[in-house]
């Protein structure tokens, strides 16, 4: 969506016209739903707190500024939702409620079968190891790696310094690696 | 990480984030460095690996129905609760003044506090048992 049309649909989704709510809806649906899922494991989940997230930017537009761009906004809210659901899961273990289900595999056009094979088990190593760590550091490697942001745009979304988003990575990725070990993997 | 270089400056050089001198720089440490070469191997590779993960997400069906109902929901019920309420004094107000017998107001009148008396406790009695649901949490 274009900046200058994204401002003005969120001027008058501001204003209470919700029909011009529908257009943001779908077009942040879609990596809102990628962050969820990534986050919190479960599709079923991720829908929830998806929805939920809506409805909180909905009820919170009166007090966004309208000069400030929208997404990092919206990921924030989305974001401090999905912690709220792993909150509420205190008495079950994160393991159990992670959707086994979900077919991880990697994107683009390998040809080699060989290779293929190869590197969704290593995705999949990855996706398990991703469960093993803390939850903030999956949520920065989410971040980053699967959503593609930048440092300022993390800093922006996790309300914290660009120095703080390097270093958080570092730790995180030093996480992954230990879990990694934790799990006797071959990996890469 | 050597004591020339952070783990943040490490980190900014993996995702291409780091200014041209501060890079230069790092690509002198890394030369001398197989640690930082090893490090930065494993790193590349997670973050390849991440970067291309995708997953069998169906998106057929967009939430923007659901999200659409629960905005405009509050509305409905302001409305159907400020139309319902006018209608109800307006009704009582035509019903004072009319001209039957006062016997008959006050049975009618019994039977309408009677059924308002019993939806109130009924909403109280839900309400209660549904803050103290230990599985209201639990999606079904």
């Amino acid at each position: 969506m274009q900046p200058e049309v994204e401002r003005e649909a969120v001027r008058m989704s501001k204003s209470g016209d919700a029909r011009s709510y529908e257009p943001l809806v779908r077009a942040y649906e879609g990596p809102g739903l990628r962050l969820a899922v990534d986050m919190l494991g479960s599709v079923d989940e991720a829908t929830d707190a998806l929805q939920d997230a809506f409805i909180k930017v909905w009820e919170s537009l009166h007090r966004f500024d309208i000069t400030r761009p929208f997404g990092p906004w919206f990921f924030q809210i989305l974001r401090n939702q999905c912690r709220d659901v792993i909150r509420s899961r205190q008495s079950r273990e994160r393991h159990e409620v992670r959707d086994e289900q979900i077919e991880v595999r990697p994107a683009g056009s390998l040809s080699n079968p060989a290779r293929i094979h190869e590197r969704t088990e290593a995705s999949a190593i990855l996706w398990r190891a991703l469960n093993r760590i803390a939850d903030e550091h999956r949520e920065i490697l989410v971040l980053k790696e699967l959503q593609g942001f930048r440092y300022s745009e993390i800093a922006d979304i996790l309300g914290i310094p660009e120095g703080t988003v390097a270093s958080r990575l570092y730790h995180a990725r030093d996480g992954l690696r230990e879990a990694l070990v934790s799990m006797n993997a071959e990996y890469p | 990480m050597t004591e020339h270089m952070s783990h943040e400056s490490l980190m900014r050089y993996l995702d291409g984030e780091a200014a041209p001198e501060e890079r230069a720089r790092i690509d002198a440490l890394v030369a001398e460095s197989t640690e930082l070469q090893r490090d930065l191997v494993l790193f590349r590779s997670m973050k390849n690996d991440l970067q291309s993960m995708t997953f069998g997400l169906a998106r057929d069906r967009s939430v923007w129905g659901t999200v659409h109902r629960r905005i405009t929901r509050p509305l409905g019920w302001i409305l159907l609760s400020v139309g319902f309420l006018t209608w109800i004094l307006y009704g009582s107000y035509l019903y004072i003044v009319s001209a039957i017998d006062a016997w008959e107001k006050l049975a009618t009148s019994a039977i309408g506090l009677g059924i308002l008396l019993l939806l109130g406790t009924v909403i109280y009695e839900r309400r209660k048992e549904w803050l103290t649901d230990p599985y209201r949490n639990v999606y079904r």
